[in-house]
């Protein structure tokens, strides 16, 4: 038995700590636990309900909009405002950037370095990388003196003997299985989808401001003025930059990011039967097509259980509680107790060990993150749970016809997709499909113009004094890792309680009082382990879920 | 690097040497330096060693990391392949766990006292240490240890430069600022604002590898070239501002056409920065461009001093006394006038009732 | 002096006292009028009630409030430099040792006038310059008039360029915790004056009328009238 503590867990956001047990070059059991708090629900008691958005969006800077939509929402349905279809397009629009950008990202800087050994695309003939890259997709920056470039490029960068954030890594590790032709393709695209992921969120800029946290969103619609007439707001010049954007972003998806994950995927099959955890998957939907309190959504909700395609469950709101019996905090009511969100309470108590430590105490409380249940039991919620049920529902049916073909490459059949490759290739699906829908979104916003409708905002709900003098509200989006919800008690206009029940929290949260581990502590176990002082593959599996801890504890 | 290698390295990457100058020109007026700064530009982002820089992350949301990727120019593949050493960076570094603590012993072991850290997030001092921990090593001493070593440090982001919003009211984990957390830390600069700006990181970056030295600073540690001025004096919406046409409602007239903002809550009066002027994302817009009120995130404080974001006046402790001062003010003004005119009364009966002051003539008033 | 008109030595007629010098009427007079200024103009810098149409060009409405607030908090500021020097220079009806109830007759006056205006004392105190309950209030309102103009210099040194001498004041502003406190203790303090207004004109009236010592006309002409008093 070798006990591997993986502290800091890099290539995520905030602060992820794992401790594992592996035995015969498998990990045996596993610990997750999030290693930084701030309070943010307890920052937010007492604040105007209208400013909380500004406040939970800071919770996270990678998904930058997603909390920032997610209270706004909360907070209309507790005091009843109601967005007008600008509005609602207009998030549309905004949630749908933030995770194709995410999803980009991750796949390219956050993940990618675990399957792509750097080092060794010094070693590929350009020629021969053009002619894989040529074969995957028509990418036009394929060239053989292009791929010259970015290798000499490396080359140089090497030479000079400062490796900055590439120094010390796993290169040469023995579970790196890529070709050094595919491994410089992935380098070049590693470069290109910084420079993509750049130019893509200016759609954020566009309609928010600016990007990390837009400042555009208002309890009740938004603060982007419409107007066809005028230079000051939302026109049809941000009509055609938008399309544009879009434009770009669609070619990217499709003719770079797809094909590399399938081309990726083609030397990494194992990783189909690694990881796949608790196998119950839940979504809340999200994208709502029309107005009024119950819109059809895009992205349809549900629950697999037990991984289960052929059932799909509906989502009861009410079964949700969070545990704590083994995170740093107290519960009025015990803390082998859950509690539903709207008696939600935040009272941090830090029993850890006093740092510097070694190891956690796993026995005892070991994380920041609470363990969220749904009817007790723990949920994987992400990209995968939502394409697992958008799979079983059918709908939106590009997803099915997606997910088919991925599984065709692959050759292997739905079971593949409860895995960390599956993880991995649902984001790359919903991606796809995400990007190829925006545009529809952007021509409604014009639509709409067309008719005269400029309103953004439900003006009848701004002020405190239209709304009922106690009131509860809850708020819930489909973020990039999953299913978020907020809930908010407000009481003579302002914040009495406020809860966050996070995607990072369902999936890293620790063991709950009866000893169920959680989707990341389930999905390590399993997992090979080559050289243990190396733990590569642990953070295979762990960067499938695209960890964000300072959603996670908040 | 030879001058030969960097011109062989931009031709790889398809950038002309003009290409490359023209680039430089443009840092120099982002830094509003003279033109002939270009060519020591050019030197600087040409010389052999390149600088080390050494990112840390508290008690933060990654908001400043993922604005350095927006970074347009330098680009941040710019900046890491050619211009800086980045020898740790939790998001972005290939190392995990004990390799990635290896490389920040190593560098602060072989380079104490001159590379420069960065600083993202604020940093907590209660539950002995038990609110932020990396490697099982408390953000304090880490923080105190790789900042007291650096030759500067450079706090991003409003939480790491004046501890931001886990700071704010009631400050759960005793979160504190760098200055505070660090006393007397080396060439402190405040690179505030929530985030911080691309376009500034990257300036200041430039700033210090073109000049060699670090620029004058406001009275937050802010440098000037960022922060010199109120976002109010330097807004697009400052004529409707000075004329007296404002947003009264979202989506009115008046907020299609791109009035001020001032009714509607905006901090501009009261916050420096250059937002209005180098925009963000590339120039692409800002938030008052898009039709939101400034909340003032480069400010000290300004999640408690600032709130309510879309009120004038900040919101004390609980007691909202903007949004009540005025209702309140003329109330008590015309409370004491009623008790003045009360005890005007009071007067004359008493002068009726002969009980006034004796006059000069000794008769009663 | 209240013994004076008590103990009933009634035939020396009035005597005419100068208690109000040229700096204190000038000042007081230039303070009155900036402050009614400086109230209507930060009222609608606070409130900007008119929302003109039309283009931005043709109108200054904001920069014109703004610039007379300016201009009268200057006159305001240079007036009460004026008076506080007099406070060391003046005679002693002006000097800071009146605004203080320091000695045992300044807080003897303080306990008559209070046992007056509550209808409690059948006499007012006849002290010839302020008695001592409204020079505690002047004192009290003097301290708000610094606040006000610290607050109001600290707001001012945003707008300036780093090169103006007035840029230095930005340096204070973490003594409100910022521009946005200072703004609101400058708001507050306004109400404060306003509130101070209303009292002091009511018991300048009521001394007037009531007391019959001239003091309405003393704040023009400098004189009050006092039954003649023995050499004391
Ligand atoms: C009796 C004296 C004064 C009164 C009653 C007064 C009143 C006000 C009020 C009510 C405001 C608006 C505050 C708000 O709600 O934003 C204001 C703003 C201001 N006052 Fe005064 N003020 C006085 C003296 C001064 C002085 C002596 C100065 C010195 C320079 C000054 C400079 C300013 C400035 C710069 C502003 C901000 C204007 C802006 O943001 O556009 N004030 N004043
Ligand atoms: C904004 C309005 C006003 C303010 C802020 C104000 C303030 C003051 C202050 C601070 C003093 C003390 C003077 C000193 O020793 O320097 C004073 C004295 C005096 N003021 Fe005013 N004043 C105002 C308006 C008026 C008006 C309208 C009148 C009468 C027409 C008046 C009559 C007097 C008189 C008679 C005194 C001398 C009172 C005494 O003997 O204690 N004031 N005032
Ligand atoms: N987990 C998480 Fe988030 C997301 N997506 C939010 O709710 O990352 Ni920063
Ligand atoms: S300053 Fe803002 S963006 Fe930066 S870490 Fe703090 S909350 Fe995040
Ligand atoms: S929108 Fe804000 S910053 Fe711009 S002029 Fe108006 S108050 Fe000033
Ligand atoms: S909120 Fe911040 S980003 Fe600029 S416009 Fe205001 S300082
Ligand atoms: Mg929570």
């Amino acid at each position: 038995m070798t006990h591997i503590v993986v502290d800091p867990v890099t290539r995520i956001e905030g602060h992820l700590r794992v401790e594992a047990e592996v035995d015969g070059g498998v990990v045996k059991e596993a610990w997750s636990s999030s290693t930084m708090f701030r309070g943010i629900e307890l920052i937010l008691k007492g604040r105007d309900p209208r400013d909380a958005w500004v406040f939970a969006q800071r919770i996270c800077g990678v998904c930058t909009t997603v909390h920032a939509i997610t209270s706004i929402r909360a907070v209309e349905n507790a005091i009843g405002a109601v967005p007008p279809p600008n509005a609602r397009l207009l998030r549309n629009i905004i949630m749908a950037a933030q995770t194709v950008h995410d999803h980009v990202v991750h796949f390219y800087h956050l993940h990618a370095l675990d399957w792509v050994d750097v080092v060794s695309a010094l070693d590929a003939d350009p020629a021969k990388t053009s002619t894989l890259a040529q074969s995957i997709s028509d990418w036009p920056l394929s060239s053989t003196s292009y791929f010259a470039g970015v290798r000499d490029r490396i080359k140089a960068f090497i030479e000079r003997g400062q490796l900055g954030i590439f120094a010390n890594a796993y290169w040469g590790h023995p579970a790196y299985r890529l070709p050094p032709e595919a491994n410089l393709m992935a380098v070049a695209h590693y470069l290109e989808a910084l420079d993509f992921q750049r130019r893509f969120i200016k759609i954020h800029a566009l309609l928010g401001g600016k990007n990390p946290h837009p400042q555009s969103f208002l309890v009740g619609g938004m603060a982007t003025p419409v107007d066809p007439d005028s230079q000051a707001a939302l026109n049809m010049d941000t009509i055609a930059a938008l399309h544009k954007v879009v434009a770009d972003g669609l070619d990217f998806v499709s003719r770079v990011y797809i094909p590399d994950v399938l081309a990726i995927a083609s030397y990494y099959k194992d990783w189909t039967t690694i990881g796949a955890g608790i196998g119950s998957y839940m979504a809340y939907g999200d994208y709502p097509e029309s107005d009024g309190a119950h819109p059809e959504l895009f992205i349809p909700t549900g629950i697999i259980h037990n991984r289960d395609l052929s059932k799909r469950d509906t989502v009861d709101h009410g079964k949700i509680t969070e545990q704590i019996a083994h995170s740093w905090y107290d519960y009025s009511v015990g803390d082998d107790k859950g509690l539903s969100p709207f008696k939600g309470e935040t009272a941090p108590h830090y029993t850890g060990p006093k740092p510097p430590f070694e190891r956690l105490d796993v026995a005892k409380k070991y994380s920041w993150l609470k363990s969220p249940r749904y009817d007790d039991k723990p949920m994987e919620v992400g990209p995968l749970a939502r394409t697992l049920v958008a799979y079983n529902a059918g709908h939106p049916s590009r997803t099915k016809i997606l997910v088919d073909k991925v599984l065709a490459s692959l050759g292997a059949g739905p079971e593949a997709l409860f895995s960390t490759l599956g993880r991995i290739a649902a984001r790359a699906v919903e991606t796809q499909v995400l990007v190829e829908n925006m545009g529809r979104w952007v021509d409604g916003l014009a639509d709409n113009m067309a008719r005269r409708d400029y309103r953004i905002q439900d003006n009848s709900k701004w002020d405190p004094s239209s709304w009922p003098s106690d009131c509860f509200g809850a708020g819930f989006h489909e973020a990039p890792r999953g299913a978020l919800g907020h809930w908010v008690h407000i009481s003579k206009g302002s914040i009495v309680n406020y809860q966050c029940v996070v995607p990072s929290t369902w999936n890293a949260g620790p063991r709950d009082a009866g000893g169920q581990p959680g989707p990341y502590e389930a999905s390590l176990v399993g997992t090979p382990v080559v050289k243990p002082e190396q733990p590569l593959e642990i953070l295979r599996t762990l960067h499938s879920f695209d960890p964000c801890m300072a959603c996670g504890v908040h | 690097m030879s001058k030969s290698r960097l011109t062989e390295e931009l031709e790889h990457r398809g950038i002309s040497r003009r290409e490359f100058i023209v680039f430089c020109a443009a840092m120099a007026a982002v830094l509003g330096l003279p033109e002939e700064a270009t060519p020591a530009i050019a030197a600087a982002v040409e010389t052999e060693e390149k600088p080390i820089l050494i990112w840390l992350e508290f008690q933060d949301c990654a908001g400043n990391t993922e604005s350095l990727l927006r970074a347009g120019h330098p680009t941040v593949a710019d900046l890491i392949l050619d211009s800086i050493s980045l020898s740790y960076h939790e998001t972005l570094m290939a190392a995990a766990g004990s390799q990635a603590e290896d490389v920040l012993a190593k560098t602060v072991r072989e380079h104490k006292g001159k590379y420069i850290a960065l600083v993202e997030g604020s940093i907590p001092t209660g539950a002995d240490g038990g609110y932020c921990t990396i490697g099982g090593r408390a953000a304090l001493d880490i923080a105190r240890e790789i900042c007291g070593n650096a030759a500067a440090t450079i706090a991003v982001g409003t939480c790491a430069a004046f501890g931001g919003i886990p700071a704010a009211r009631p400050n759960p984990t005793g979160a504190l600022s760098v200055a505070d957390a660090v006393p007397g830390v080396r060439n402190l600069i405040n690179m505030s604002a929530c985030p911080a700006n691309a376009e500034n990181i990257t300036a200041l970056i430039v700033y210090y590898m073109t000049l060699k030295r670090w620029p004058p600073l406001d009275q937050y540690r802010r440098p000037m070239f960022a922060y010199g001025k109120t976002i109010h004096d330097n807004c697009e919406r400052r004529a409707h501002f000075d004329a007296g046409q404002y947003v009264e409602a979202w989506g009115d007239e008046a907020h299609r056409q791109g009035h001020c903002l001032y009714k509607m809550g905006c901090k501009g009066p009261a916050t420096s920065q250059n937002c209005p002027v180098v925009r963000w994302n590339e120039g692409t817009n800002w938030p008052i461009g898009c039709g939101h009120p400034c909340v003032g995130c480069a400010e000290p404080n300004f999640w408690d001093t600032m709130s309510p974001f879309y009120e004038r006046l900040p919101n004390v402790a609980g007691f909202n006394v903007g949004s009540w001062i005025d209702p309140v003010g003329l109330g008590l003004t015309g409370l004491v006038a009623a008790a003045a005119a009360l005890h005007g009364v009071g007067e004359i009966v008493r002068h009726r009732v002969g009980l006034g002051p004796v006059s000069e003539d000794g008769s009663e008033t | 002096m209240s013994t004076l008109s008590h103990s009933g030595d009634r035939d020396g007629g009035l005597e005419r006292i100068y208690v109000w010098e040229l700096p204190v009427r000038l000042s007081h007079w230039l303070i009155a009028v900036s402050i009614v200024v400086l109230s209507v103009t930060g009222y609608y810098i606070g409130h900007p009630f008119i929302n003109v149409p039309g283009a931005a060009r043709d109108h200054f409405v904001m920069g014109t409030v703004r610039a007379v607030h300016l201009y009268a908090a200057w006159i305001f500021t240079a007036a009460l430099i004026v008076r506080i020097y007099w406070w060391f220079a003046g005679n002693a009806y002006a000097r800071w040792t009146d605004f203080i109830p320091v000695s045992a007759r300044r807080f003897r006056s303080l306990w008559n006038s209070m046992l007056f205006y509550s209808f409690i004392r059948r006499d007012p105190d006849d002290y010839p310059g302020h008695n001592a309950l409204a020079a505690g209030s002047y004192a009290m309102i003097f301290a708000v008039y610094v606040l006000l103009i610290v607050t109001g210099l600290v707001l001012h040194a945003s707008e300036v360029p780093p090169g103006s001498p007035f840029h230095v004041f930005g340096a204070l502003a973490p003594w409100f915790f910022g521009l946005p406190m200072a703004r609101l203790i400058h708001h507050v303090a306004m109400w404060v004056v306003l509130i101070f207004v209303v009292v002091h004109l009511h018991f300048v009236l009521l001394a007037s009328l009531i007391e019959r010592v001239g003091t309405f006309e003393s704040i023009f002409s400098g004189y009050k009238f006092f039954p003649r008093k023995k050499p004391r």
